[in-house]
């Protein structure tokens, strides 16, 4: 399904540009490229050539799986949309899409607002900066293995440190992982403290390129902090802050490994988000066909709110 | 349109790149070393870790001094990491680039056999009756690996479920060794007195044991999950008592409230910690525990359930052999050779489970071990498969209960104590009727 | 959706007005404050990674020690195991990734940047649905092709899985810092006579480092921590990645923690080393001055 839209998507935009579409800042002669028009088909064609000979294969191979009944080895027979109808009617699929919501927003707008607090503080001088840097970068150095080891360390049994810590200031015995709220609260502040580092490093280059002479011109003018904040910095970070939060929005709900070694998705399936699913579907129960089902709709959900994001970076591009 | 006139649009730019993969590529190349040469082609031999670090490095001796007979084909060893080794495995065989002989999963014998891809085990089993390999597995063993139209694997090491329990915390809290049900809750209740959990266990990420448990006390009550048909069959009189008995636990404050969560690391660190006092693990878990607390743990007899039964859930771990091999008796002559010298796996402590041949446990190296003698003479006789009640081999549908989002919501809730027997069991049920192919 | 931006820590951050000239103007009392912030912070952060390190010291499982801290899980990984090979490799397909990704994605980033049209916008669509199927997904089609060409238990194997799947970020995030570069500044360099692709790598190359780089750390944290795919591409000791050695650890129903941990320590290392290296360049950003006329 998802994959005859795109096939439509990609021929229209190809149409398009046979018919009338340009480069917009190059004005051309109808029917011929202009020199500059090849010289960015000759920029975008090795990524293209790369992108397509590595996942078109497995994108086709998946498509054809989610239509057929069969298991990781056996092809099976064609049942034609019968997987996405089970999915769809099946409440688990929708208490992991709810669980997912929860997790990509937390995970999206968390580490972007810890990221961007820490790249403004960082951007200013302070000692030992640059080992700040470095060292804020660690949660996303370390392997997910060994992170959700010792994050498991951390919380997992009373004699943990942070459930001890929880008893010392008079909280009783707080279940980080076994208590199914916390633990959606647990896993999320998990992948919120990988993330951040990331938004981090999206924000300080950002704020890189914006020159600090504007605020100074600002400050003339009598703008507040805020006001220079809001109205200065934020516009010309506008466009980094859409995309980062397109690229996190898509790296949590794809995130498998930052669940799956926390908590395996318990307690009783609270903290199974989509793809957690999608996996134990396909490897655990062996039903390939629900399972990258599974993940063709939600692939479908993401590049549906990803375009409406990367429409919101075209305007903001325009202004 | 745009792929016609690619060459000549390529610019500096877009041809450094490619011309940098290329040198990459042939960079990397020279890294990787060559590859297989020689004649016969090899049997390809795959294991998993089963033990500690030795486990491997041990194992893979004893498989290169593998010296065929004229005309046989040698051995290779590959060591297959436990991450992932459903992909691993799914895609070599998908890909004919497999392993001809095998261990894995404990029902991935069932599945690829299932698929059409396993070379049936009754030749070789055969030839083992006349050299008295067949006569030295423990009883019941093999039987566990008969399906309908062979033997579809061979019995490698047993991994076991049984009680420990800690001597110290139990003379501590004054109480005795549990004998039957009603003796285990007055046992467990002593214990909370002191502070410590009566049923040490965990259902957390990648921890089924827990589930394990929970099946064992269904079987220990005459019950289990499969009928003599194959078909599910949970919501039974035998397993409503038995899971009723475990709530009752859970909601006495015998088991830990997070028990639910904990990895088998969890547990670890809960009996270093002197949290649990008795419960029920591996054969292994005094020496995973380790440290002050490990040595003092030891395996106690079987509990006599309400109807008198004993009974237990275990995993006859197997070697398997693929249609895709360059020789079929090739493959069968590498494993008689293999069983007939494998017995250094567990002399030399490498942590590998429990041996299948008697004549391995009658070595003086695993007698030992008084915990291991008690396993191999009390636990595995009473010991039945995810098949119980209704049969003794294993078949594909066990692989709906084996490590199974069904099996894992079952024990967490189970565990979390906010359900009730029949419900929990029923849900059970479905989940498994739903995941078995029609 | 700014409105959303009304955090309180970034309050804080506001009356700071940030940058190394309006920093004159904050004085030393602020610097300080911000600097007990950013420990504080830190110091929370680093709570995990501290806790990973401790354990690498603790005796290893069925050890005699009793000393509270030892070396010998450090010990033991280098004598036992051959983390020196898997370290080599996991640099080789690392570094190899990042330049691939870099020199691919950087020019493929900038046609995203500044070209408008239907051809763009379906490109653009590729590279979110390639981005948005999940990795395990893949890895049994892969690996079914890859065994057909000879690439499985191969080093380049993985790498061009990497590559592939560093690219659709790698381009965004290129395009992303492009973003931040007006087109006056090479405008002004076609009206001097230079050529697309002369204005490219003359005034937009030039002035990315900060994107570069971080579109560099991406791709080389995504090679040298995966562990999905190399474990089930990667069979044999010596083409294993640092990753894939980790879970030799992970045993049938035990663990040797202190021995993850010790490898983890290891594995830290050469990121932080680089990144530590890589640094200034990363905080000398941005292209200040140049850009005074916008």
């Amino acid at each position: 399904m998802s994959t005859n839209s795109v096939v439509n998507r990609l021929q229209r935009a190809k149409a398009g540009v046979g018919v009338g579409g340009s480069g917009s800042a190059s004005p051309r002669k109808k029917g011929r490229f202009s020199a500059r028009t090849w010289t960015l088909i000759a920029f975008a064609l090795p990524s293209l050539i790369l992108l397509l000979l590595i996942n078109l294969y497995p994108v086709i191979y998946a498509g054809i799986q989610s239509v057929r009944n069969g298991d990781l080895i056996d092809a099976g027979n064609f049942v034609g949309f019968a997987n996405y109808a089970k999915i769809l009617s099946d409440p688990a699929f929708w208490a992991a899409a709810q669980f997912t919501v929860i997790f990509t927003v937390t995970g999206v707008f968390g580490s972007w607002l810890i990221g961007l607090a820490l790249a403004l503080l960082l951007r200013t001088r302070i000692p030992g900066g640059g080992v700040f840097k470095v060292l804020l970068l660690l949660p996303w150095v370390v392997p997910v293995v060994v992170s959700a080891t010792s994050w498991n360390w951390l919380v997992a049994t009373p004699q943990s440190p942070l459930p001890m810590l929880a008893q010392a200031l008079g909280l009783g015995n707080v279940l980080f992982l076994a208590n199914p709220v916390l633990a959606q609260v647990t896993v999320c502040v998990f992948k919120v403290w990988i993330s951040f580092p990331f938004m981090m490093m999206m924000m300080s280059s950002a704020l890189a390129s914006v020159d600090v002479n504007v605020y100074e011109a600002a400050k003339v003018d009598g703008a507040s902090s805020w006001q220079s904040f809001s109205h200065i910095t934020m516009p010309l970070i506008a466009r980094t802050t859409y995309v980062s939060w397109i690229l996190m929005t898509i790296f949590c709900v794809n995130d498998f490994p930052t669940i799956f070694l926390l908590t395996g998705g318990g307690p009783v399936n609270s903290t199974t988000s989509l793809v957690v699913l999608a996996y134990r579907t396909v490897f655990q129960n062996f039903q390939t066909g629900p399972g990258v089902a599974i993940a063709f709709v939600m692939t479908l959900v993401l590049v549906v709110i990803s375009v409406a994001l990367y429409r919101q970076i075209r305007k903001v591009n325009i202004e | 349109m745009t792929s016609q006139s690619n060459g000549a649009a390529f610019t500096r730019r877009g041809f450094v790149g490619l011309a940098g993969g290329v040198a990459a590529a042939t960079l990397l190349a020279a890294c990787t070393p060559g590859g297989s040469g020689g004649s016969a082609k090899p049997i390809k031999f795959w294991n998993m870790p089963w033990g500690n670090t030795t486990f491997n490095p041990t194992d893979k001796q004893i498989t290169l001094a593998y010296k065929p007979s004229a005309g046989l084909n040698p051995a290779t060893y590959q060591v297959i990491q436990w991450a992932n080794f459903t992909q691993t495995f799914s895609s070599a065989v998908a890909s004919n680039t497999g392993p001809a002989v095998s261990s894995g999963g404990g029902t991935q014998a069932f599945q690829f056999e299932s698929q059409g891809k396993i070379s049936y085990a009754d030749n070789l089993l055969d030839s083992w009756k006349k050299n008295g390999l067949y006569d030295d597995f423990l009883p019941g063993l093999i039987d566990t690996m008969k399906v309908s139209k062979g033997y579809a694997a061979v019995p490698y090491n047993l991994d076991m479920r049984v009680m420990w329990y800690s001597k110290a915390l139990l003379d501590k809290a004054g109480a005795q060794v549990p004998t039957d049900w009603q003796s285990y809750l007055n046992t467990a209740a002593a214990l909370k007195k002191i502070g410590v959990y009566g049923y040490g266990t965990g259902g957390g990420a990648g921890n089924f044991t827990g589930g394990h448990i929970l099946v064992s006390w269904m079987i220990n009550n005459g019950g289990g999950l499969f009928d003599e048909n194959q078909k599910p069959n949970c919501v039974t009189p035998a397993n409503i008592e038995a899971m009723s008995f475990v709530l009752e636990m859970v909601q006495k404050g015998y088991v830990d409230p997070a028990s639910s969560t904990y990895t088998s690391a969890n547990v670890q660190s809960q009996w270093a910690a002197e949290k649990f006092g008795v419960g029920f693990d591996t054969a292994g878990l005094a020496e995973n525990v380790g440290g002050a607390v490990g040595p003092g743990l030891v395996v106690g007899s079987p509990l006599t359930g309400p109807s008198g039964k004993k009974g237990a859930l275990y995993f006859p771990n197997n070697i398997m052999m693929y249609k895709n091999t360059p020789s079929q008796k090739g493959s069968e002559a590498f494993l008689t050779y293999y069983y007939k010298n494998m017995t250094p796996l567990w002399t030399k402590g490498t942590g590998i489970g429990l041996p299948p041949l008697k004549s391995i446990t009658q070595t003086k190296e695993f007698q030992a071990s008084a915990n291991n003698v008690k396993v191999i003479e009390e636990w595995q006789p009473i010991s039945r498969t995810w098949a119980a009640p209704g049969g003794t081999a294993l078949f594909l549908g066990v692989t709906t209960v084996d490590g199974t989002p069904a099996m894992d919501t079952f024990t967490q809730s189970i565990l979390g104590g906010k359900t009730d027997a029949k419900s929990a069991l029923t849900t059970l049920e479905n989940a498994i009727k739903a995941n078995l192919k029609s | 959706m700014t409105t959303a931006v009304a955090p309180h820590g970034l309050t804080t951050v506001a009356s700071t007005p940030a940058g190394k000239r309006a920093d004159i103007y904050t004085g030393l009392r602020g610097r300080w404050w911000r600097f007990l912030v950013i420990l504080v912070v830190t110091a929370v952060v680093l709570v995990p990674i501290a806790s990973v390190v401790f354990l690498s010291l603790q005796p290893a499982l069925g050890s005699t020690s009793t000393a509270p801290i030892t070396l010998e899980n450090f010990a033991n990984v280098f004598s036992q195991t051959s983390v020196g090979t898997w370290m080599a490799n996991s640099l080789a397909v690392t570094v190899i990734t990042v330049l691939i990704a870099v020199i691919v994605a950087a020019p493929a980033g900038y046609v995203l940047s500044r070209a408008r049209n239907r051809l763009v916008s379906g490109y653009s669509l590729v590279l979110f649905i390639v981005q948005s199927l999940p990795v395990v997904t893949a890895v049994i089609p892969l690996f079914i092709l890859f065994a057909a060409i000879g690439l499985v238990d191969n080093l380049v194997g993985v790498t061009i899985i990497y590559v592939g799947s560093t690219m659709s970020v790698a381009i965004w995030m290129m395009a992303a810092y492009y973003d931040s570069i007006p087109i006056a500044l090479e405008e002004a360099a076609w009206m001097d006579g230079c050529s697309v692709l002369g204005g490219f790598v003359r005034v937009v190359l030039r002035n990315s480092l900060p994107g570069i780089l971080s579109t560099a750390i991406f791709a080389f944290l995504l090679a040298w921590n995966d562990y999905l795919i190399a474990v089930v591409f990667l069979r044999s000791d010596p083409n294993y990645t640092l990753p894939v050695g980790l879970e030799t650890f992970f045993q049938q129903n035990a663990t040797n923690w202190g021995l993850v941990m010790a490898v983890a320590v290891v594995m830290m290392l050469p990121p932080v080393l680089l990144f530590s290296v890589l640094n200034r360049y990363f905080s000398v950003g941005g292209i200040g001055g140049s850009l005074a006329g916008r």
